[in-house]
């Protein structure tokens, strides 16, 4: 009896955990995969405008896309651009948000500013930096080391751009972060004798390093993902320059060839995963977690 | 020599004042307790010494310096927080070793730092531990990391406070006697901050009893058990309180109070009509005397002793009793002896002791 009870208690709340997980399982299963699947779909077989036929190509097909002079540009235009992006990102916002981690009247008015970007789109700070950036008559008119019409410094005029949109986020964060050390462990690390700096790398970076591995990876994505501020800035160009992966991906969805775009977005996919894997098991072994 | 010493120093946050006008000499390899309720500015004072406050107004001095400008990293002192303050991403071992290796000149080579470090765990009794992180370590245990992190570079003097709040009952108690066997061995100044008068009793060679603000007495444990200076000591004082009432002085040598009449030893130095307020300590009471009358309305059995607890006149009183003393009930009427001997008047309106 109790045997059987206790299976129907288990199978009740094994009902209710899936009751609960639908709304989301749904939600994914629209938005995520459902079009994986498509996505596989398309890269398999390989479709002509001019007919109905399909023609399966198979992992041959997607690896011939994927060895092609096409992919690799974009795939070392991504790499590029994440190296850019991230490590200055990071660097930035944890600068300004040890500039702001103080104590002082009015410090929160700076708070504010340095996390504005965050409630701006891509698209506004994008036209901004457009601004700024302008060869007539921008702030930045004569920084050739950004000229978006040169194919050299095109792609570090979009990486600055899209450092300064993300750089509101990453401030927040890490700020957060270092607002969570207990303010005894500053004192205490300050009457050991540690001056400002050393006790920054010795006792601040370790302990904020869970959030820094978090930013890791959003900025990583954040890169792999970047499509609007190319769209607006540079329309990949100058000569393709700056096409990255994605904004190949989308340039070749608009044309009637699903196959080879689909192909790359699933180039991107295990990119993606790969880095974001690799993150994680290199910096867990220096990441310290509070248990 | 590590002796410290205010004077006149005062600290003010904004308009409120957590430290006002205080002077204290606190000598070389003393055990001072700065004993007071929250908020009555003996964390503040502490942090002063410590660097990690700045001091408004008067001198701070360690040993023969003026320290009120000098950053806390540059003082000779090492602090235990309430919290312990642990660095939870390093070992034990890095943690005891922090202070060594935190300043780059004079720095010990790395063989002298490993016996140090050694010897630190030695002491505490951390030597197994040496290669975990504070989070797989127990309450105690962790005090015990922040003390050996305190040791460890020999400081001249000893900040700690309120280390002991975070642990149970029990590990209190053989810990407070665990760091009056340290402050022997160590041989340096300590300074102790704690709100627990029990703390302050059984650790101290002298405390320094503090109330919003200000220092009220200090001395010995022992003196100003027997003889504290004004009420708020008395009633702060002891467990079970001194029990106070409020009365008239008749002569010097006796006060009358609401049901009795209190005989006074020493004599009080102000006039007979003088306003005052009698106190006596639980184990200055005995009942089946003829002082006061007490109406019993509680009893509290301790084991070793009872406590119990009567209405005399508006306020309610403690009286100690043998575990094998005839038993009282709940109602019943006593009446209270009082040992003149050890009887306490303060002017109720000064609260100042006058006897």
């Amino acid at each position: 009896m109790a045997v059987v009870a206790a299976r129907s208690r288990k199978a009740k709340e094994a009902l209710m955990a899936y009751a609960m997980l639908a709304p989301l399982l749904a939600v994914f299963a629209v938005f995520a995969y459902y079009p994986f699947y498509r996505l596989f779909q398309f890269a398999l077989f390989q479709k002509f405008s001019n007919s109905d036929e399909e023609r399966f190509v198979g992992f041959q097909g997607i690896w011939d896309n994927l060895s092609s002079d096409e992919f690799t540009s974009g795939l070392w235009t991504t790499l590029k651009f994440m190296l850019y992006t991230v490590p200055a990102g990071l660097v930035l916002g944890v600068l300004l948000a040890t500039a702001a981690h103080r104590r002082l009247k009015g410090i929160k008015i700076f708070q504010t500013i340095f996390s504005s970007t965050i409630a701006s789109s891509v698209a506004v700070s994008s036209v901004v930096f457009l601004t700024l950036i302008n060869r007539q008559s921008g702030f930045f008119q004569n920084v050739e080391f950004l000229n978006l019409e040169r194919t050299g410094s095109a792609l570090r005029g979009v990486a600055l751009s899209s450092v300064w949109q993300n750089i509101g986020l990453t401030f927040i964060i890490v700020l957060a972060g270092m607002q969570a050390i207990p303010e005894e462990i500053n004192e205490a690390a300050t009457l050991d004798g540690y001056g400002p700096i050393r006790r920054f790398f010795r006792v601040t970076v370790p302990m904020i390093s869970p959030t820094l591995l978090f930013l890791a990876v959003v900025l990583v994505v954040q890169a792999l993902q970047a499509y609007a501020q190319i769209e607006l800035l540079t329309l990949g160009g100058p000569q393709g320059s700056t096409e990255t992966l994605l904004y190949k991906i989308t340039e070749l969805q608009s044309r009637t060839d699903l196959q080879t775009g689909a192909s790359f977005a699933l180039g991107l996919f295990v990119l993606t995963l790969l880095i974001s894997v690799g993150q994680f098991v290199m910096l867990n072994r220096r990441v310290h977690y509070d248990n | 020599m590590s002796q410290v010493t205010f004077t006149h120093v005062s600290k003010h946050f904004g308009d409120s004042i957590a430290v006002d006008d205080m002077s204290l000499q606190i000598d070389d390899r003393e055990f001072m307790v700065l004993l007071g309720p929250s908020g009555c500015g003996k964390t503040t004072a502490l942090r002063m010494i410590a660097g990690l406050e700045t001091v408004t107004s008067g001198d701070v001095v360690i040993g023969n310096t003026r320290v009120n400008d000098i950053a806390a990293s540059d003082r000779d002192i090492a602090m235990v927080f309430q919290s312990y303050a642990l660095y939870p991403h390093m070992t034990v071992r890095k943690n005891i070793e922090s202070p060594l290796v935190a300043r780059r000149n004079g720095r010990l080579n790395s063989t002298e730092r490993a016996r140090r470090v050694a010897d630190a765990a030695d002491v505490l009794g951390l030597g197994d531990y040496l290669d975990r992180k504070p989070g797989a370590l127990s309450g105690g245990q962790r005090q015990r990391v922040a003390l050996a992190r305190a040791i460890v570079r020999r400081p001249e003097v000893f900040l700690m406070d309120e280390p002991l709040s975070n642990l149970d009952a029990k590990l209190r108690t053989q810990t407070r006697l665990e760091l009056v066997e340290l402050w022997r061995r160590l041989e340096t100044t300590f300074i102790y901050v704690t709100h627990d008068q029990v703390e302050a009793m059984t650790m101290g060679s002298k405390i320094a009893v503090m109330t919003a603000g200000k220092l009220q007495q200090v001395g010995a444990p022992q003196a100003v058990y027997e003889r504290p200076a004004n009420l708020f000591v008395a009633a702060f004082i002891g467990s079970p309180p001194m029990n106070l009432l409020e009365g008239v002085l008749e002569t010097t040598q006796a006060a009358s109070v609401p049901g009795g009449r209190v005989p006074v030893a020493n004599p009080a130095s102000v006039a007979a009509g003088a306003a005052v307020t009698v106190g006596v300590r639980p184990e200055n009471l005995h009942v089946g005397g003829s002082d006061v009358e007490a109406t019993v309305a509680s009893i509290e059995l301790l084991g070793h002793e009872r406590n119990v607890i009567c209405n005399v006149g508006p306020a309610r009183w403690v009286v100690r009793q043998g575990a094998h003393d005839a038993p009282l009930h709940v109602g019943d009427t006593i009446g209270l002896g009082v040992d003149p001997d050890y009887v306490h008047v303060f002017d109720t309106a000064s609260t100042a002791r006058v006897n």
